[in-house]
């Protein structure tokens, strides 16, 4: 009681003091979310340069599905690699390192004279995309005090939205400028060295995460950063929690491959698989790389196509504001339900609007209507959902091993419908197309009620539940 | 000297334990019980381990259950039994994962009773 009190009058009496390390903090987001923005930007870029790539470089259906891929297949290995990494040599290390391999990948992709050297450095370029996306939100959380964990997180997927929704923006407007040019392609892919420069110069001065320092027994760095980003009397309180959390985290990585001989923790696995493989398979990928041609197909002209396709990227970054403020007061499995219904029904439609209608204006319009909504309706369902449902179905001793499984197939699953989109539509047709991603639609939301409802209960009970009913 | 039972998540596990604590009381001596399963055991496997040592798995060199049994054993010398449940395992099943009694049965450096729930 005694230190307590003590404490708050402390904190009240010195207000400038109390004020910089939360500024500090801000500052440190603010960077390191440069790598979400980054990981959106790398891969929504192609979404636009695509078409002056196709006819620069010579690229079939196949090969266009390649070189958008592979980028995707790079950041599945990222993803692994760089969380060993960032586990070994720090979080501030990794996004260093990942942001000169941002700026090479780039500056490989801009220069490169053929598909096949492009499709090189994009997957060099997707191995950064996904270090970053295993190093960010981890830092971004390791740095923050535990009530503000939460929204510093989600700001990293927010960043990631709107990393996608400017690429989308900045290549309707070079296009508009430099349309004619061969090279566009190259000036919008060139965009991309810009943040990563920010964030390389940016993270130099940012400190190592506290809680790494504790993991590796560094207990007095730990301190002195604690003591940049907290008031000096919340510092000294929460090296405690830290290390407790640096205990706990290695809990986490206690179960492995064998423990899936328990029938209940294999049940969860497939269930924490198919979250993120029915996620990618409502398609919403296909839209945000191939989203201008899907436009111009529709009966857009090029120049008009790129600029609606901005569309797709702004209610994207309106889909997820939404859901990161509704997440938490309605239930998870109402919300993935409701969420595929709206998806699958969309599907539908814009598979209808394909076949039924007149090629025209009115054609034209009614797709785009519809696929601005489908991504509205996933963005602000599923899409983060699906993440935060991965975050919290795992006993806590399984949890790193079976998230790492559940991440690396989601980025799989990204990575297929990437690849097929091209060939698949080249040769079945934008109607039919949707209409698999309808019946994908319809098994997911079977699925869904194979899901157990997660918000609000403690693990100890879900795992009693799980126990009681698959074993 | 000391029994060591390694209980997993299965029936076969809770059998072993009940063994093991019979085992414990034939030879007179202390028990010890080893949590392979990732979570805290049933009400029925806390009753029958009351007042013996529980000991879980911990750490990243505990991701395989059968190296968390044979170094336990190595780091105590006190231990001269281990007691094990098993069950007949599918060719994909025992492809898939291995088999962690065969592993045990082999590798082990003191004497392995292997208990099947029948």
């Amino acid at each position: 009681m005694l230190t307590d009190s003590g404490r708050e009058t402390a904190a009240t009496s010195s207000p400038t003091r109390s004020n910089r390390p939360s500024k500090r903090l801000g500052l440190i987001a603010f960077i390191a979310t440069f790598g979400g923005l980054l990981f959106g930007y790398d891969t929504g870029v192609i979404n636009g340069a695509l078409e002056p790539l196709e006819e620069d470089l010579g690229l079939t259906a196949l090969t266009e599905g390649f070189v958008v891929s592979i980028l995707i297949f790079g950041a599945a290995f990222g993803a692994l690699i760089g969380g060993r990494l960032s586990d070994r040599y720090g979080r501030r290390h990794n996004i260093l390192v990942l942001s000169v391999i941002f700026m090479i990948g780039t500056l490989g992709c801009v220069l490169s004279p053929t598909w096949e050297v492009l499709a090189v450095f994009r997957f060099i370029l997707g191995l950064a995309v996904g270090g970053a996306s295993a190093t960010v939100p981890v830092y971004l959380a390791e740095m923050s005090p535990a009530e503000r964990r939460g929204s510093i997180v989600s700001r990293n997927e927010f960043m990631i939205v709107s990393g996608q929704f400017a690429a989308f923006v900045i290549n309707a407007i070079i296009f508009n400028i430099w349309g004619e040019h061969d090279s566009v392609w190259r000036y919008m892919l060139l965009v991309a060295v810009a943040p990563a420069i920010v964030l390389l110069l940016g993270m130099l001065r940012m400190p190592e995460s506290p809680r790494w320092l504790i993991s590796q027994g560094r207990h007095d760095d730990a301190f002195s950063v604690l003591q940049q980003v907290r008031t000096p009397e919340a510092a000294q309180a929460e090296m405690a929690e830290v290390e407790a959390l640096a205990e706990e985290e290695k809990l986490t990585q206690v179960g492995g491959p064998i423990d899936l001989s328990v029938k209940w923790i294999r049940r969860l696995m497939l269930i924490g698989i198919g979250l993120g493989v029915f996620q990618q398979f409502t398609g919403i990928n296909s839209v945000m790389y191939y989203g201008t041609q899907l436009l111009a197909d529709a009966g857009f002209s090029s120049s008009a196509a790129i600029v609606a396709n901005t569309l797709n990227g702004l209610v994207s970054v309106l889909g997820i504001t939404i859901a990161l403020k509704v997440m938490n007061k309605v239930d998870r499995r109402t919300m993935l339900f409701v969420g595929f219904a709206l998806i699958t029904i969309f599907h539908l439609l814009i598979g209808l609007s394909a076949v039924l209608l007149p090629d025209g204006t009115v054609k034209a319009y009614c797709i785009l209507v519809f696929v601005v909504l489908f991504v509205f309706s996933m963005q602000g369902t599923i899409g983060p959902l699906a993440w935060l449902m991965l975050a919290e179905i795992f006993p806590l001793k399984i949890r790193s091993f079976a998230i790492g499984v559940c991440i690396f197939v989601l980025w799989i699953a990204n990575a297929l419908v990437a690849l097929f989109f091209p060939p698949v539509v080249a040769a079945i047709g934008i109607a039919m197309t949707f209409f698999i991603f309808a019946g994908l639609g319809l098994l997911a939301l079977i699925f869904t009620t194979q899901v157990p409802e997660t918000r609000g209960r403690s693990l100890e009970e879900l795992e009693d539940q799980f126990r009681a009913n698959y074993s | 000297m000391t029994v060591l039972v390694a209980v997993t998540d299965t029936p076969e596990g809770a059998h072993a334990l009940t063994v093991g604590k019979e085992e414990a009381e034939r030879l007179r001596t202390e028990l010890l019980v080893l949590n392979l399963s990732l979570t805290e055991f049933a009400p029925t496997e806390i009753a029958v381990a009351s007042g013996v040592d529980v000991l879980d798995r911990a750490g990243r060199e505990a991701r395989d259950p059968a190296v968390a049994v044979l170094d336990l054993i190595q780091e105590r010398p006190d231990i001269e039994r281990l007691v094990i449940g098993v069950k007949r395992r599918s060719r994909v099943g025992k492809a898939l994962l291995g088999s962690v009694s065969q592993r045990l049965i082999l590798h082990s450096p003191v004497s392995v009773l292997a208990v099947k729930n029948e």
